[in-house]
C-alpha cells in the first residue's frame, strides 16, 4: 500500500512538474481540480482493479496522497467523521459549509504542523479549538460499545457468617443477587468435638499427666479459635488457672484425643502419632545449636575443615591400594593366563577367554603391544614398544635388560618376539611393584614419625591401624616382589 | 470495588488509630489516613471563660462537654488560650480518659471523615497488651452510643506487620512513648512474648532536653515568637515575645510546645552511628546546622549520635539508672527468645519497624548491623521497614486499611446482631 502511496503520489508530482498540464508554479493552486481528476481515476482504477476489501485501505491512502498534495478533500464536509462541532453542536457550523479559499503553508513549515492548523477543513485554529461555547451538557458523549452498567450500594450477607448480619457494599445491579463471593474462602480446618459421654467413657486421661475436663474443654476451645496453629494455642493457654504445660504437652493431648475419638467412632481417617519425647529432645537439640557462641561455631567449622582434609587423605590412600591390589592381580592373572604349556594352546584359550573376560585381560595388559592385522610389516615392529608407556619407563626396561645382559633388539623370530615381549612386560610390572613398595615405605616411614610426634590418643589409634594396612601391603608386595623374581629369573 | 482480582471488597469502613502522638483516621481501603491530628487535646474547664476565636472558625473542633470545652486539631493548638490544659486520652497506649476519647471521635467523624458513625463498620487498634475490660467497655461504646453496625478490634503490631506484607514475624514498634518488641506468628501476637522499654522518642526529646539545658540554650517555642533578629552562631537569641498572649498560659501547654519543638531539632538533627558509638567514628561525619524558633542558632557534630545512642546502648545514658534497660537489638532478642524455638528463624527473618521513632537517621542501619552481629550463628535477619515516613508513623493505620477492604475478612466483623446476642464478651471470642 506504502509503494502504491508513493507511485500515487510521484505520479501526481509529474503531473505538476509536467509544462504541458501545468502552466507554471504558481497556478498549482489554480489547477488541482484537473489533478483532483487523476486522483480520482487513479481510485477508479484501484477500486475497479482490487476488491472492496481495500477500499478502506486505498480510501486512506488517498487521503494521505490529497494532504500531501494539500488538495481539498471533496468528501469532507459531508463525511461523518467527528468533529468538535459535532459534539458540541456549535452555530458557527454554516461557516464551515462556505468554500473557504485554501491558505497557502508558509515555506519552511512542516506538513504535520501545518495540518495541524486544519485551514483547509474550513475550521479555526489550535488556540480557538480550545474555548468551548455551548458546553458539555447539550450532547450525550458515548463512550465505550455497550451501556453503561449499574452499581448500586446493595446490601448484602456473608454466607460464612452465623449470624447473619448485613453490609453494604458496591454491587453491579445484575449481581446484587448472587451469593458473597468471598464466602467461598472461608475454610476452617476440622477439629474434632466430644460429647460428655465420649468424655466420660473413653478420654479420660490416662498417662499421668493429670489432664482434667476443664482444660481439656479450654484446650479445645483454643483449638478452635486459632485453627490449630500450636504455637498460639501455647501462648494463649490459661497458664494461672491450669498448670503449667509445654507444647508439646498440648499438640500429645490434642492427638492423643484425637486418635481416641478416630477409634471410638470407627471412622477412616488417619491417625497421627506425636511423639513429645522426641519433640522435647529435638528442641533441647535446637537450643544447643542456637546457643553456641561464635568462637564455638568458628571451632567446629576449623574442625570440619581439618576432617574433610583427614577424610580427602583416606579417600587417597584408599585408591593408591586400590591400585596395587590391581597391579598384583594382575601378577597373578598373568600367569594364569600364561601357562608354561605350548603357544598355541594358550592362545585358544585367551580366545575362548576373549568373550566373558575381555574387560578384565584389557585392564590387566601392562604392555598394549600393537597388533599387526593387514598389509605387510616386519616382524620386529611387533617388539617395539608403544610410546603410551613413557620415556621414563622404556628407558627403564632397558636398563634392566642391559643390567642383566640381554641385547635390547633379539633376532625377532616367532617365539622370541612372544617371549621378548612377556618379559618387556613382566619387567615393567615389576618396576611398577618397585615403586609402588618404595612409595608405601616412604608412607609407612612419615606415618611413623607422625606416631611419634603426635601424642593424643585419637590419632595414634587412627594412624595405628592405618600403619598396620600398609605394612600389611608392604608385607604382601614384597612377597609377590620375591616370588615374581625367582619365577622370572 | 468488583475486588475479584484484588480480593479487596469496598464496605465503607472506617479504620481508626489512636495513637501517642496522633490520631489516624480514614476509610479502609485508601493508602493513607484522612485524618492526623494530635492525640492531645487542650482543654479549658472553666465555664465562664468566653471564647470567641474558637466559636468563629468553620471547622473548629470545639465542643461543650460540662463545663468543659475541647480544643483538637493542629489548628488550634498552635495559638495558646488562657488557662488551656494538654491532656492525652491515653495512658501506656491503652484508652483511659473515655470522655477524651468519645470527643476525639466525634471531633473525627465531624470533622474528616463527615458522615454518621452508624453507618459505617469501624475498625479500631489497639496496644498488644489491652486490658480485657477496656477492650469490653470500647466494644460497649461503640454499639450502644455510636450505634456501629460492626466493630473490630485488632492489635497494632499485627496490622504493622500486614502493613509490610508480613504475618509472621517480629515487630520493634518505635513510638513516641515506649519502644517494643512483639512477636506475631500467622496474625496472631505471641502475647508471652512481648517485651517493652520506656526508651520511644519522649526519652530522645528528654535526652535533647537535658543536653540543651546543660548548654544554658532556652527552649522557646513558636507561641512565644513575635519577631527575632538573626544572630551569629553559638550567640544568645534576640527576639520579641509575641505581644497579645493569653494571660495565663498553663505550664502543660508550654511543655506541649517546647517538645514539639524538641521533636523538630530531634527531627532534624539527630542521627544513629551505624556501629556503637565512638568519638573517633561520629567526630569524622559533618556536623549539623540548626536554628530554634528564636532564632539562638549552633551547629552540632558528636553529640547529636550520642543523644540518640542511648536508644541502643542504655549504659551510655548519663544521670539515669539504665542498668536494667534494654537496648532495642536486644529488646528484638529478649522477645525472640521466649518464642518456641521452631519459629525463631522466621521471627527472625522478617523484623518489621515501625513507628515514629523509628524515623529517626540511621535506625534501621543500626538496628540490622547490631543483629547480625547478635543473632545466632546461622540465622538469617532481615529488617524489614518503609520508606516513606508516612508510610513508617502509620503503620498499623495503612495494615488496617489493607485488612478491613478485604473481601475475606468481611466475615470476622463483631457485628450488630452478634453484640445483642453475646453481649461484649464477644470481643475476646471475636477478636483474640
Amino acid at each position: 500500500m506504502h509503494q502504491l502511496k508513493f507511485a500515487l503520489a510521484s505520479a501526481a508530482k509529474i503531473l505538476i512538474r509536467n509544462p504541458e498540464d501545468v502552466a507554471s508554479a504558481t497556478h498549482q493552486l489554480s489547477d488541482t481540480r484537473q489533478l483532483t481528476r487523476t486522483i480520482a481515476l487513479f481510485e477508479w482504477l484501484l477500486a475497479d482493479s482490487q476488491h472492496s476489501t481495500c477500499s478502506a485501505k486505498i480510501n486512506t491512502v488517498m487521503a494521505d496522497v490529497r494532504e500531501i498534495l494539500e488538495i481539498n478533500d471533496p468528501t469532507s464536509n459531508e463525511s461523518p467523521t467527528v468533529t468538535k462541532e459535532a459534539i458540541i453542536g456549535s452555530n458557527k457550523t454554516k461557516k464551515t459549509s462556505k468554500p473557504q479559499a485554501i491558505a497557502k503553508r508558509p515555506e519552511g513549515m512542516n506538513r504535520e504542523v501545518f495540518a495541524l492548523l486544519n485551514f483547509e477543513k474550513g475550521q479555526q485554529n489550535v488556540e480557538d479549538m480550545s474555548t468551548t461555547s455551548g458546553g458539555y451538557k447539550q450532547v450525550k458523549a458515548k463512550l465505550g460499545r455497550s451501556r453503561a452498567r449499574r452499581w448500586c450500594w446493595a446490601p448484602f450477607s456473608n454466607p460464612a457468617r452465623t449470624d447473619g448480619a448485613s453490609l453494604h457494599h458496591w454491587r453491579r445491579a445484575a449481581d446484587v443477587a448472587k451469593p458473597y463471593a468471598f464466602s467461598k474462602f472461608n475454610i476452617q480446618p476440622k477439629v474434632f468435638t466430644y460429647t460428655p459421654e465420649e468424655y466420660e467413657q473413653y478420654l479420660h486421661d490416662d498417662t499421668g499427666s493429670n489432664w482434667t475436663r476443664e482444660e481439656t474443654d479450654h484446650l479445645f476451645s483454643l483449638c478452635r479459635t486459632f485453627h490449630l496453629q500450636f504455637v498460639v494455642i501455647y501462648d494463649r493457654f490459661d497458664s494461672a488457672r491450669f498448670p503449667n504445660r509445654t507444647m508439646e504437652d498440648l499438640i500429645e493431648r490434642y492427638y492423643d484425643i484425637r486418635n481416641r475419638l478416630i477409634k471410638a467412632r470407627g471412622l477412616d481417617e488417619k491417625i497421627f502419632i506425636f511423639d513429645a519425647a522426641h519433640e522435647a529432645s529435638r528442641k533441647s537439640q535446637l537450643e544447643k545449636l542456637y546457643n553456641r557462641t561464635s568462637e564455638e561455631v568458628k571451632e567446629e567449622e576449623m574442625l570440619m575443615v581439618e576432617l574433610k582434609a583427614i577424610e580427602a587423605q583416606r579417600k587417597e590412600r584408599v585408591k593408591g591400594q586400590e591400585g596395587l591390589v590391581r597391579l598384583m592381580t594382575a601378577n597373578e592373572k598373568k600367569e594364569a593366563k600364561h601357562p608354561p604349556s605350548g603357544r598355541k594352546s594358550a592362545k585358544k584359550k585367551s580366545l575362548k577367554k576373549k568373550g566373558d573376560h575381555n574387560q578384565s585381560s584389557t585392564d590387566t595388559a601392562i604392555i598394549k603391544f600393537p597388533e599387526k592385522s593387514s598389509g605387510v610389516w616386519l616382524r620386529s615392529s611387533r617388539m617395539k614398544l608403544p610410546l603410551s608407556i613413557g620415556q621414563k619407563k622404556t628407558k627403564a626396561v632397558e636398563q634392566f635388560l642391559s643390567e642383566y645382559d640381554l641385547p635390547p633388539a633379539p633376532m625377532p623370530t616367532e617365539e622370541i618376539c612372544q617371549a621378548f615381549n612377556d618379559l618387556r612386560e613382566k619387567i615393567l610390572l615389576l618396576l611398577n611393584l618397585r615403586q609402588l613398595a618404595d612409595n608405601c615405605e616412604y608412607e609407612a616411614q612419615t606415618l611413623k614419625h607422625k606416631l611419634e610426634a603426635i601424642n593424643r590418643s585419637r590419632e595414634v589409634l587412627q594412624l595405628k591401624s592405618d600403619f598396620c594396612h600398609i605394612y600389611v601391603h608392604i608385607r604382601r608386595c614384597r612377597i609377590s616382589i620375591l616370588k615374581f623374581s625367582i619365577k622370572t629369573l | 470495588m468488583s475486588g475479584g482480582v484484588y480480593g479487596g471488597d469496598e464496605v465503607g469502613a472506617i479504620v481508626l488509630d489512636i495513637g501517642n502522638t496522633t490520631v489516624r483516621a480514614g476509610f479502609a481501603g485508601e493508602d493513607t489516613p484522612k485524618a492526623d491530628f494530635p492525640s492531645y487535646v487542650g482543654c479549658t474547664t472553666d465555664g465562664n471563660f468566653e471564647d470567641d476565636n474558637a466559636m468563629d472558625t468553620a471547622d473548629g473542633p470545639t465542643s461543650v462537654a460540662s463545663k468543659r470545652k475541647y480544643y483538637i486539631g493542629y489548628n488550634f493548638l498552635s495559638s495558646p488560650k488562657e488557662r488551656m490544659e494538654m491532656i492525652s486520652p491515653l495512658k501506656d497506649g491503652m484508652i483511659d480518659d473515655w470522655d477524651l476519647f468519645k470527643e476525639l471521635f466525634d471531633h473525627t467523624f465531624a470533622n474528616h471523615i463527615r458522615s454518621d458513625p452508624s453507618v459505617h463498620p469501624i475498625l479500631m487498634t489497639e496496644p498488644a497488651w489491652n486490658e480485657r475490660g477496656k477492650r469490653e467497655k470500647l466494644c460497649e461504646l461503640m454499639f450502644e452510643t455510636y450505634n456501629v453496625p460492626a466493630f473490630y478490634l485488632c492489635k497494632s503490631p499485627v496490622l504493622a506487620g500486614f502493613a509490610n506484607g508480613r504475618y509472621t514475624g517480629i515487630i520493634l514498634d518505635s513510638g513516641a512513648h515506649h519502644t517494643s518488641a512483639i512477636p506475631i506468628y500467622d496474625g496472631y501476637v505471641l502475647q508471652q512474648g512481648i517485651v517493652k522499654s520506656p526508651l520511644g522518642g519522649d526519652f530522645v526529646t528528654a535526652q535533647c532536653r537535658s543536653y540543651l539545658a546543660d548548654k544554658n540554650v532556652e527552649i522557646v517555642p513558636t507561641y512565644l515568637v513575635g519577631s527575632k533578629t538573626p544572630v551569629g552562631k553559638g550567640e544568645p537569641s534576640i527576639y520579641t515575645k509575641r505581644a497579645n498572649l493569653p494571660a495565663k498560659i498553663t505550664q502543660s501547654y508550654h511543655n506541649y510546645m517546647v517538645k514539639n519543638t524538641l521533636h523538630d531539632f530531634k527531627a532534624s538533627v539527630l542521627e544513629v552511628l551505624d556501629s556503637n558509638f565512638h568519638e573517633i567514628n561520629a567526630g569524622s561525619i559533618p556536623s549539623m546546622h540548626y536554628e530554634f524558633p528564636d532564632g539562638y542558632n549552633n551547629s552540632y557534630g558528636v553529640d547529636r549520635f550520642k543523644l540518640a545512642e542511648g536508644l541502643f546502648d542504655p549504659s551510655t545514658v548519663k544521670g539515669m539508672d539504665c542498668t536494667n534497660l534494654l537496648g532495642i537489638s536486644q529488646l528484638i532478642l529478649t522477645s525472640v527468645g521466649i518464642c518456641d524455638i521452631d519459629i525463631r528463624p522466621n521471627l527472625y527473618s522478617s523484623v518489621v519497624v515501625t513507628g515514629g521513632n523509628s524515623l529517626l537517621r540511621g535506625f534501621c542501619d543500626r538496628l540490622s548491623r547490631e543483629l547480625q552481629n547478635k543473632v545466632p550463628p546461622g540465622l538469617r535477619t532481615k529488617v524489614v521497614s518503609a520508606n516513606g515516613s508516612l508510610e513508617r508513623r502509620c503503620g498499623a493505620w495503612i495494615g488496617g486499611s489493607i485488612l478491613a477492604s478485604l473481601g475475606s475478612f468481611q466475615q470476622m466483623w463483631i457485628s450488630k446482631q452478634e453484640y445483642d446476642d453475646g453481649g461484649k464478651n464477644c470481643v475476646e471470642r471475636k477478636c483474640p
